[in-house]
C-alpha cells in the first residue's frame, strides 16, 4: 500500500519536477515564468500519440519531437516574450502574453487533433508491465522515467558550472551589466527557449505513456509543475525535483484516502500552506532585493 | 465663482456620454420587443460589473488574477443554494454571496503577503481549478455536473421582477459601483494601489503596505464578482459548472485589457467590443478561443493601454498640437525655484537614528560589516564613500527596505530593527530615491499627494462615501500639493503626466513628494547626480532650509563640494566599514579619507 503510493508519487512527481525544471531553464535569463509550458508539453505528447512521428523508432521520434517543440518555443520567444521584455512597461506583460500563447496552442491542438485521449506504448525494451520485487510493484518504464528526470537535473547541473551557465547567471543578475562584458542577453534568451522547449518536448514524450495523451493535459501539468516550482524554490533544479516527488506522493496519498475529484484541491491546499510558511520554497535560496 | 461654474460644466460634459449610455441601455427593452436583446444587455451589464472589479485588481493594483470567474461562480452558487434550496429572498442572499466571495478572494490573495506578483497569477489559476473540482465534488450541495436549477427571480413583496427590471437593477448597481470606483481611484487608496503596481518599494517608503493594498484590491474584486454572480444566478435561473470554465476568467482579463487597464471606461468599452459583438455575430462563437488568445497577445504587445488608452493619447496629441508650444511652462521651469518650503512644518520633532553593530551581506558580498553610527536629530548628516562602500545599503537599512543580518536600528529611542518600511513612513520618515520612482501615468499633483498618504486622516469608508470632511481634507491637501509644485518651479503643470517630465524635473517631483509628507527625517540618495551647477546651488539651499524647519536630513552623496557646504556631520564609509565621522572639514581632511579616495601614498 505505502509502496504503491511511493512508486506512483515518485513517477508522477518526476514529471512535475521536469515541468518545473523547464520553468527554471526559461526563467534564468529572462525572469519570465512561461505560462505556455504546459501546452508545449501537451504538444510533445500529442506529436507522439497522434502523428506519424509516433511510428518512428523511439529515439528518432523523441529527437524529432524535441526539435519541433523547441522551434515552437522559439516562436513563442519571438512573438510573445521579447517584444514585451523590450518595452517592459508593465511587469505583468509577459504573464498575459505567454498565457495568450498558451491559449493559442491549446486552441490549435484542439482543431488539429481530436480530444479523445489516446494511450502510447513505452519504447522497447521498457514496458508498463508490473513486476514485483520485494513486495514493491513497479514497471520498467516507471523506473526509466525517474532515472531520466534525475539525469536531466544532473546534466543541467553540469551545464550550470560551464561557461554558458556562468553567462546565464550574469544575465539573470544584471542584463545590462552582462552586455557590457560581451554577453548577448537576447542570444541567451533564444538559446534558453530552445533548451526549455526541447525539455518540454522530452517531458511530453515521457508523459505520453503514463498519462493518456490528450489536448487538455497541458493545464494540469502547468499547475502541478508550478506547485513544484514554488515549493522547491525558483532557480533550484534539485529542489524542484524533490518538491515534485513530494507533491506526487501527496497527490497519490490523496487519491487513496480521498475521492479523485478532491486531489487537485488537496494539492492546491498543500501548496498554499507551504507557500505561506516558506515563501521562497523549502530550501529557501532567497533572492535578494535591491533598491 | 466662474471657476466653480466652469468646473461644474466640465463635470457635466464629462458625465454626459455615460448618462447617454446608461439611458440607452435602460431604454433598450422599451424600444425593442426582442427579449434576447434585453437578455444580452443584462449579461453584458453583469460582465461590466465584474470587469470593473478586476480592473481595480489588475489595472490599478497590477495583480493578474485568473480566478475572477471562479469568484463569480462562488457568488452565483451561494445565491443559487440559498434561494433555490433554502427559499431565501434575493435581497438576503445577495449580501451573503458578496461576503462569501470577498472571503474567497481574500483567501486567494493570501500568498500576496509574501510573494511577488506573478505567483498571484498562477495561484489564482490553481484556485480556479480547485474551485471547479469542488463544485463537482460537493454534489449534494451544488448539484454536481447538472448544477442548480429553479432559482427564482428577485421579488419585492408579491411583485416578482421581470427580465426588464433585472436589466434596470444591473444598470443601477453599475452606476453606483462606477461612482464608487471613480472615488476610490482618485483618492489616497487609488494612489496607493498604483504605487504598489508601479514601484512597490516607493509605495512602502510613503507608507503604503503593499500586501494589505493587494488584499484590499482582491476584496473589492471579490465583492463585485460575488454581486455579479448573484445577479447572474437570478438572471439565468440556473447555474452549472460549465458556466465557469477557465475561459470565463480569461474573458474578464481580456475585457479589461482590450478596453484599457487602469481606465474607468475600460471594462465598459471592453465588454461592448468583445462580448456584445461576437454574441451578436454568432458565427464567430466557434472561434472564440482563438480570438481570445490572439487578441490578448496582439493587444499586450502593440496596445497595452487598450482602446481607452489609445483614445486618450489621440486626444492629448490633438490638444497639444492645438496649443502653440507650452511657453508658459518653460517660463516657470526657468525661474529659480528659490527655497520652496511651502509644505508647512514637519509633523513633529526631528528624528534621530542610532545604528548598533549593523551587518548586511548579499551572498558573499559584505556590504556592511558592523556599523555603529549616531545621527543627531535636526542635523544634515552626509554619508560619503567610494562606489561599493555600502552607502545605499546603509540608507536602505535605515529606511527598512532591507533588513540587516545583525545589529539594531533605533529610531528616536524606539527599536525598529524588525519594523517594515511602511511603519517608518507613518512615524515621519520620507525618502528620495537615486533614480526617480514615480507614478508615470499619473499627474504631477497625484504624485505629490502620494507623499501625504500617511497624513490623511479620513478612512476608507469616509472616502468612498464622499463624506464632507473627507472631501474637505482632500481639497486642502491638493492645494498644498499645488503650492509645493509651484515652489519647485512646476507651477501650472499639476495635471501633466509625470512620465513626460525630463529627468531633472522628475527628481524635483520626488523631492516635492517627500516634503509633502512633512517628514521628521528625510533620507536622500544622491540627489545631486546629474544636476547643473545652478541646480546644485539651489539644492544646497533647499537642504539647509529643510533642516532649519526642523527635519533631520540623511544625505548619501558623491558630490563632495555639496557635502562640504551643507553637512553638519560627515560619515565616511569604505568597503562596509565606518572610516570616520565628524564635522565636514575634519572628516573630509582626515588622512585615511584621502587614502580611501585617492589610494595610499607610495
Amino acid at each position: 500500500m505505502i509502496a504503491d503510493i511511493l512508486v506512483a508519487g515518485l513517477v508522477f512527481g518526476s514529471l512535475y519536477g521536469l515541468v518545473a525544471v523547464g520553468f527554471n531553464v526559461l526563467h534564468r535569463p529572462t525572469n519570465v515564468v512561461n505560462f505556455a509550458q504546459g501546452e508545449l508539453i501537451m504538444i510533445g505528447a500529442m506529436l507522439m500519440a497522434a502523428t506519424p512521428i509516433g511510428g518512428l523508432p523511439w529515439g528518432v521520434a523523441a529527437a524529432c519531437v524535441m526539435v519541433i517543440v523547441a522551434v515552437v518555443a522559439l516562436a513563442e520567444e519571438r512573438v510573445a516574450v521579447t517584444p514585451v521584455l523590450r518595452r517592459s512597461s508593465h511587469a505583468v506583460g509577459w504573464v498575459i502574453t505567454t498565457l495568450a500563447f498558451s491559449l493559442l496552442l491549446a486552441e490549435a491542438a484542439g482543431r488539429l487533433w481530436t480530444d479523445q485521449p489516446s494511450a502510447v506504448a513505452p519504447p522497447w525494451p521498457l514496458s508498463m508491465r508490473v513486476q514485483e520485487v520485494l513486495g514493491v510493484r513497479f514497471s520498467s518504464y516507471q523506473v526509466a522515467v525517474v532515472v531520466v528526470a534525475v539525469a536531466v537535473v544532473a546534466l543541467l547541473g553540469v551545464l550550470d558550472r560551464s561557461r554558458l551557465g556562468t553567462a546565464l547567471r550574469a544575465v539573470a543578475a544584471d542584463r545590462d551589466g552582462a552586455r557590457l562584458r560581451g554577453i548577448d542577453p537576447t542570444a541567451l534568451t533564444r538559446r534558453s527557449f530552445l533548451l526549455g522547449g526541447a525539455l518540454a518536448g522530452l517531458t511530453g514524450v515521457l508523459a505520453a505513456p503514463l498519462l493518456l495523451a490528450s489536448v487538455t493535459m497541458g493545464l494540469g501539468l502547468l499547475i502541478k509543475g508550478f506547485a513544484a516550482l514554488a515549493v522547491g524554490g525558483i532557480g533550484d533544479n534539485r529542489g524542484v525535483l524533490v518538491a515534485g516527488w513530494m507533491l506526487g506522493v501527496i497527490e497519490a496519498t490523496g487519491a487513496v484516502f480521498a475521492s479523485p475529484g478532491s486531489q487537485s484541491v488537496v494539492l492546491f491546499a498543500a501548496m498554499l500552506l507551504i507557500l505561506l510558511i516558506r515563501p521562497n520554497g523549502l530550501r529557501g535560496l532567497a533572492v535578494q532585493r535591491h533598491v | 465663482m466662474s471657476e466653480v461654474r466652469g468646473a461644474r460644466s466640465r463635470a457635466v460634459r464629462r458625465a454626459a456620454p455615460w448618462l447617454v449610455l446608461v439611458a440607452a441601455a435602460a431604454a433598450l427593452p422599451l424600444l425593442s420587443g426582442d427579449p434576447t436583446i434585453t437578455y444580452l444587455a443584462t449579461t453584458a451589464g453583469i460582465y461590466v460589473l465584474v470587469g470593473t472589479g478586476l480592473n481595480l485588481m489588475f489595472g490599478y493594483t497590477g495583480q493578474v488574477s485568473l480566478g475572477q470567474g471562479a469568484l463569480v461562480a462562488v457568488g452565483a452558487y451561494t445565491t443559487g443554494i440559498l434561494m433555490a434550496d433554502h427559499a431565501w429572498t434575493f435581497w438576503a442572499a445577495a449580501p451573503v454571496a458578496v461576503a462569501v466571495a470577498v472571503g474567497a478572494g481574500t483567501l486567494m490573495a493570501l500568498p500576496a503577503f509574501r510573494l511577488s506578483s506573478w505567483y498571484i497569477a498562477l495561484v489564482t489559476l490553481g484556485a480556479a481549478m480547485a474551485a471547479r473540482s469542488l463544485l463537482v465534488e460537493f454534489e449534494g450541495l451544488t448539484g454536481g455536473w447538472s448544477g442548480l436549477m429553479g432559482i427564482p427571480r428577485p421579488a419585492l413583496g408579491p411583485w416578482e421582477l421581470g427580465e426588464r427590471d433585472i436589466l434596470w437593477l444591473v444598470l443601477a448597481v453599475n452606476v453606483m459601483l462606477f461612482v464608487m470606483v471613480r472615488t476610490i481611484v482618485g483618492s489616497r487608496l487609488g494612489r496607493g494601489m498604483m504605487a504598489v503596481r508601479d514601484a512597490p518599494e516607493m509605495a512602502q517608503s510613503v507608507g503604503v503596505a503593499p500586501a494589505r493594498m493587494k488584499l484590499f484590491a482582491f476584496a473589492c474584486g471579490g465583492a463585485t464578482a460575488g454581486l455579479g454572480g448573484a445577479l447572474l444566478a437570478v438572471h439565468h435561473g440556473l447555474v452549472t459548472p460549465d458556466d465557469f470554465t477557465l475561459d470565463f476568467s480569461i474573458l474578464f482579463l481580456l475585457v479589461v485589457i482590450i478596453g484599457g487597464a487602469a481606465r474607468l471606461a475600460g471594462p465598459v468599452i471592453g465588454t461592448l467590443l468583445f462580448f456584445a459583438l461576437p454574441e451578436l455575430l454568432t458565427g464567430l462563437a466557434e472561434w472564440r478561443g482563438l480570438i481570445y488568445g490572439a487578441a490578448l497577445l496582439v493587444l499586450m504587445v502593440y496596445a497595452p493601454q487598450g482602446v481607452a488608452g489609445a483614445w486618450e493619447k489621440l486626444r492629448a496629441r490633438r490638444r497639444s498640437s492645438g496649443v502653440p508650444a507650452d511657453t508658459a511652462h518653460t517660463d516657470t521651469a526657468d525661474a529659480d525655484p528659490g527655497v520652496p518650503i511651502e509644505a508647512g512644518p514637519p509633523r513633529g520633532e526631528p528624528l534621530g537614528v542610532e545604528l548598533i553593530g549593523v551587518r548586511k551581506s548579499f551572498g558573499g558580498v559584505h556590504a556592511l560589516r558592523g556599523i555603529d553610527l549616531t545621527i543627531e536629530p535636526g542635523t544634515v548628516h552626509a554619508i560619503v564613500g567610494p562606489n561599493g562602500s555600502g552607502k545605499t545599503t546603509l540608507l536602505n537599512v535605515i529606511s527598512r527596505l532591507l533588513r540587516q543580518d545583525e545589529g539594531q536600528v533605533i529610531l528616536d529611542a524606539e527599536d525598529v530593527s524588525r519594523a517594515p518600511a511602511e511603519r517608518l513612513a507613518r512615524r515621519g520618515v520620507a525618502r528620495v530615491f537615486q533614480t526617480p520612482r514615480l507614478l508615470g501615468t499619473s499627474s504631477l499633483r497625484d504624485n505629490v499627494l502620494l507623499g501625504a498618504y500617511t497624513r490623511e486622516r479620513s478612512g476608507g469608508p469616509a472616502i468612498v462615501l464622499r463624506l464632507p470632511w473627507a472631501r474637505r481634507e482632500q481639497a486642502e491637501l491638493a492645494e498644498e500639493a499645488d503650492r509645493l509644485l509651484a515652489g519647485h518651479g512646476l507651477a501650472g503643470r499639476a495635471s501633466e503626466e509625470a512620465a513626460s517630465l525630463p529627468h531633472g524635473e522628475q527628481r524635483l517631483l520626488e523631492v516635492a513628494r517627500a516634503l509633502m509628507a512633512r517628514p521628521r527625517l528625510l533620507l536622500m540618495d544622491e540627489p545631486a547626480a546629474g544636476l547643473t551647477p545652478r541646480e546644485l546651488e539651489s539644492l544646497g539651499r533647499l537642504i539647509r532650509a529643510i533642516r532649519d524647519t526642523g527635519t533631520t536630513v540623511v544625505l548619501v552623496e558623491h558630490h563632495i563640494e555639496l557635502v562640504a557646504s551643507v553637512a553638519d556631520v560627515v560619515t565616511v564609509l569604505d568597503r562596509g566599514r565606518l572610516v570616520t565621522s565628524g564635522p565636514p572639514q575634519e572628516a573630509l581632511g582626515d588622512a585615511r579619507v584621502v587614502e580611501v579616495y585617492l589610494g595610499a601614498p607610495a
